[in-house]
């Protein structure tokens, strides 16, 4: 090795601290931005998302009346059927196509509920045939990328493959996104009740439609698990303790996540311990599909398909009381049909 | 010292790449080693270690993958330790990161220091009489299982995360980072980052092992390591080795210099043939082209125990033995000491373990980490499931698989999914519910018994504190474990929202138990 005085190396050591020391002050000083950047995105999203399906009540059925010939747009689209996947498209084809929600060359995001490795007929994960559908539907709409995503419990290669969404996904061409610190950034909730800010996927912010994907599931500690708690899954950080005062601070998320399409997959329901299941003896096969764009109407009607009276689960009264949706199914314009 | 027109012949020029080769190898299997690939044949070089084979097959662990280690043991009779020379990537790293030319401690240290393979050999048997395989903590292909698992994978996980994170600063690369991590994700990359317990210990011990051969040049693969010891001891029947031409032989020197092993004897004209791994560097620099490889090599032994001395030996190691086995009492009271699942019972695992960390490894979620004193000295860096850090995935039964010893059971998923190694227990002073009254309720979400091993009590419970003073109200679900129901995956323990120790933690209930045989 060749001799080193000790200016050469006071000052190659310095270059070098100072590259180590500015590498991660860079890094921080980009996700700064990102983040900014987020956030003013944000509330476009929040625009576009009322204009093209919050306020259906509104906008469509101004649209609707224009176009006589076809008939008007139902607010929940319910469809059964032997076959998933069919019921998805029939579902998605009531409200309008798939078309309606995916411009093209759109990003997609779909989250569907994959809180563990278990395999489809336990009813513990979106079905993957759904999933699949969805994704199809996405690109035939001219979507440019479908990015499939959630934040299982267990080790999520596991739970992604064990479900057999991964495999759903990619026969379909979309992507699964397994989460990284770097996809989760605190985002400031205006005017939250109990959750002021908190890690979200930034994807979700960042996608031009956002589709919720819950299967309908029993919930020994939430009662049932619809679409607002599937919305667990794009939270980050600890989330133990987002567990006290549930409702709130789920209602707290969905006033700022709102998904443009909404899809329960009842197909199969897990009717007694859940969330986690793991038993055939506690599924049953409704063979349903709901589709809509209100996350409250959609969980009343998951209610309705589990028995429970809607004011009684605390996300659905919640929601209701916070203006996030209606739960009253019987003023609701509902779609029943079959496959 | 004019140096031959043709020399340098033979397959021994081509050592370097032997060694890059095997060392390559080495680490494609060890990458490889993740969920849900799992073969055993990810452990070869561990199953072609005779010392861990023989330990395995005393112990009764009889199967046919140990024919990998047969060729190994015999290899010395024709080729000398060409194991050590050519294979071995910790004879490879020694050699790499050691000194290039002869050290020379003095003659004093060098007659202990070449008694040194002898007694290690008395003590592995005494040892493994004992049933304690504690010394396969020094194993080379154990050691450097372990080192590469614990320091070199983590390492890896940080480096690639990092590289990420800063790439994805650029947003077209976002999309390129984005599918690189969904292929890394469980292989290389992990959700929560690599972490294993003792990284320094496991260093300094790595580096250590290196760093002697800076006293005396490879004093590690020479005096120490013990697979070494085994595979010399196997050398002194040596059918083949090296031979010298005593007609043309100078008696220069050249070759003692030369030899990295410490193997030549006599000023050239025999071979300690325990020692000699076939490098044939004798050969490379002899003036006179005097030296080769053949048959009936004359051989000089440096040290020849007497009787007396290997008694002495096997007192002091028996009695080293004992004294190691004293941690007995310990684990026996030890509950937290919970093992994988599918674990022999605890004297057999002691027995049995090679230490090796391939469990480690496999482990998608980090859970299995390497026992410091938890076991007792004799249980140092035996494995260990540590909730805090992961749990046991319902889906997953890789660290049976890819058990070289059978020291883990290689259970079918099924049965895995059955197999209890420990139980929840909840203490009610941190629990939430309990303490606080607010409802909680994750345990028993991510519970993945199917029967639901945490289930929710409502109503008054005469433990719990009062409502009126912050307790729970009759309203609060109040998480209770089944006993008969639960596995110990330790789910609820890695997940609950309670920091440092858990509300709910996992304890072994068959530790006490177990211990008889």
């Amino acid at each position: 090795m060749r001799e080193m005085d000790r200016r050469t190396f006071l000052l190659s050591t310095g270059r070098w601290l100072a590259i180590a020391a500015l590498a991660p002050t860079a890094s921080g000083c980009a996700r700064l931005l990102r983040w900014s950047d987020s956030q003013g995105g944000l509330n476009e999203s929040d625009v576009a998302a009322t204009d093209g399906a919050g306020s259906l009540t509104t906008t469509t059925d101004a649209a609707q009346s224009t176009t006589t010939t076809t008939p008007p747009i139902p607010q929940l689209a319910v469809i059964k059927g032997e076959s998933p996947d069919l019921n998805v498209r029939a579902a998605v084809a009531q409200l309008g196509g798939m078309e309606r929600f995916v411009r093209p060359d759109a990003k997609v995001v779909v989250k569907p509920n994959v809180l563990t490795g278990r395999a489809p007929e336990y009813a513990v994960c979106t079905n993957p045939l759904v999933v699949g559908a969805i994704v199809r539907m996405c690109f035939e709409a001219g979507a440019a990328q479908v990015t499939v995503l959630d934040n299982p419990t267990s080790s999520p290669r596991a739970a992604f493959q064990e479900c057999g969404i991964t495999q759903a996904t990619q026969e379909a061409g979309g992507t699964i996104k397994y989460l990284t610190n770097r996809n989760f950034e605190t985002i400031d909730i205006p005017g939250a009740e109990a959750l002021d800010s908190w890690p979200l996927v930034t994807d979700v912010f960042e996608a031009d439609t956002f589709i919720n994907v819950p299967i309908c599931k029993h919930h020994d500690g939430a009662g049932l698990t619809l679409s607002m708690k599937n919305l667990m899954g794009i939270m980050g950080g600890n989330r133990g303790r987002v567990h006290t005062k549930l409702a709130t601070k789920l209602a707290d998320l969905c006033t700022l996540v709102k998904p443009q399409l909404v899809i329960l997959d009842a197909y199969r329901t897990l009717i007694r311990n859940g969330p986690g299941g793991g038993s055939l003896k506690d599924v049953e096969m409704p063979k349903l599909c709901v589709a809509g764009t209100d996350q409250v109407a959609i969980d009343a009607y998951g209610c309705k398909i589990m028995g429970w009276d809607p004011m009684k689960l605390s996300t659905v009264a919640e929601g209701a009381r916070r203006g996030l949706g209606s739960p009253d199914l019987s003023t609701m314009d509902i779609y029943e049909g079959a496959t | 010292m004019a140096r031959g027109t043709s020399r340098r012949r033979g397959l021994h020029r081509y050592r370097r790449l032997f060694q890059v080769f095997f060392l390559l190898f080495f680490f494609t299997l060890l990458t490889l080693t993740f969920w849900p690939l799992g073969t055993l044949l990810m452990s070869s070089f561990l199953l072609a270690d005779p010392l861990l084979a023989f330990n395995s097959v005393v112990n009764g662990i009889v199967r046919w993958e140990f024919l990998l280690a047969v060729p190994v043991l015999l290899s010395p009779l024709f080729v000398g330790r060409a194991f050590c020379g050519y294979v071995c990537p910790m004879g490879f790293l020694t050699e790499l990161f050691g000194p290039r030319h002869e050290r020379h401690p003095s003659e004093r240290a060098r007659k202990v220091l070449r008694k040194l393979p002898a007694f290690g050999l008395v003590i592995v048997l005494a040892l493994i009489v004992f049933g304690s395989a504690v010394f396969l903590v020094f194993d080379p292909i154990s050691l450097f299982t372990r080192s590469a698992s614990t320091l070199v994978y983590p390492t890896v996980d940080r480096g690639l995360r990092l590289a990420g994170d800063l790439l994805y600063l650029a947003p077209p690369l976002q999309g390129g980072v984005d599918s690189v991590t969904e292929f890394l994700t469980g292989r290389l990359v992990f959700s929560n980052g690599l972490v294993y317990r003792l990284q320094l210990a496991i260093l300094v011990m790595f580096v250590g092992t290196l760093a002697v051969s800076w006293l005396e040049r490879r004093m590690w693969c020479r005096h120490l390591c013990p697979l070494g010891a085994l595979l010399g001891l196997v050398g002194r029947m040596a059918i083949f080795g090296r031979v010298v031409d005593e007609t043309t032989c100078t008696s220069c020197g050249a070759c003692v210099e030369a030899c990295p092993m410490d193997a030549v004897r006599t000023a050239g004209h025999a071979t300690d043939c325990s020692r000699c791994e076939a490098g044939l560097e004798c050969a490379d620099v002899c003036p006179e082209n005097s030296v080769h490889w053949g048959l009936r090599p004359r051989k000089q032994h440096a040290y020849d125990p007497s009787r007396r001395a290997l008694l002495k030996a096997g007192g002091l190691a028996a009695i080293g033995g004992f004294m190691v086995f004293t941690g007995l009492g310990r684990i026996q009271r030890n509950t937290w000491l919970v093992r994988p699942p599918g674990a022999r019972s605890e004297l057999d695992f002691l027995a049995t373990c090679a230490r090796c960390a391939q469990c480690m490894k496999s482990c998608p979620t980090n859970v299995i980490q390497p026992a410091v004193f938890d076991a007792g000295v004799e249980g140092f860096m035996t494995p260990q499931m540590d909730f805090r850090r992961g749990f046991c995935e319902w889906n997953c039964n890789e660290c049976g698989k890819v058990c070289p010893t059978q020291a883990i059971h290689q259970l079918p998923l099924e049965e895995k999914r059955r197999k209890v190694i420990g139980r929840a227990y909840i203490d009610h002073n941190t629990c939430i519910p309990w303490s606080e009254g607010h409802d909680c309720l994750l345990c028993q979400e991510v519970c993945p018994v199917p029967e639901q091993a945490i289930v929710f009590s409502t109503g008054k419970t005469l433990n719990a504190i009062p409502e009126e003073l912050g307790g729970p109200s009759a309203e609060t679900k109040l998480p209770i474990v089944i006993p008969n129901r639960c596995i110990g995956c330790g789910n609820c323990e890695y997940n609950c929202p309670v920091n440092n120790g858990a509300a709910i933690r996992v304890r072994s209930v068959t530790q006490t138990q177990s211990l008889s045989r």
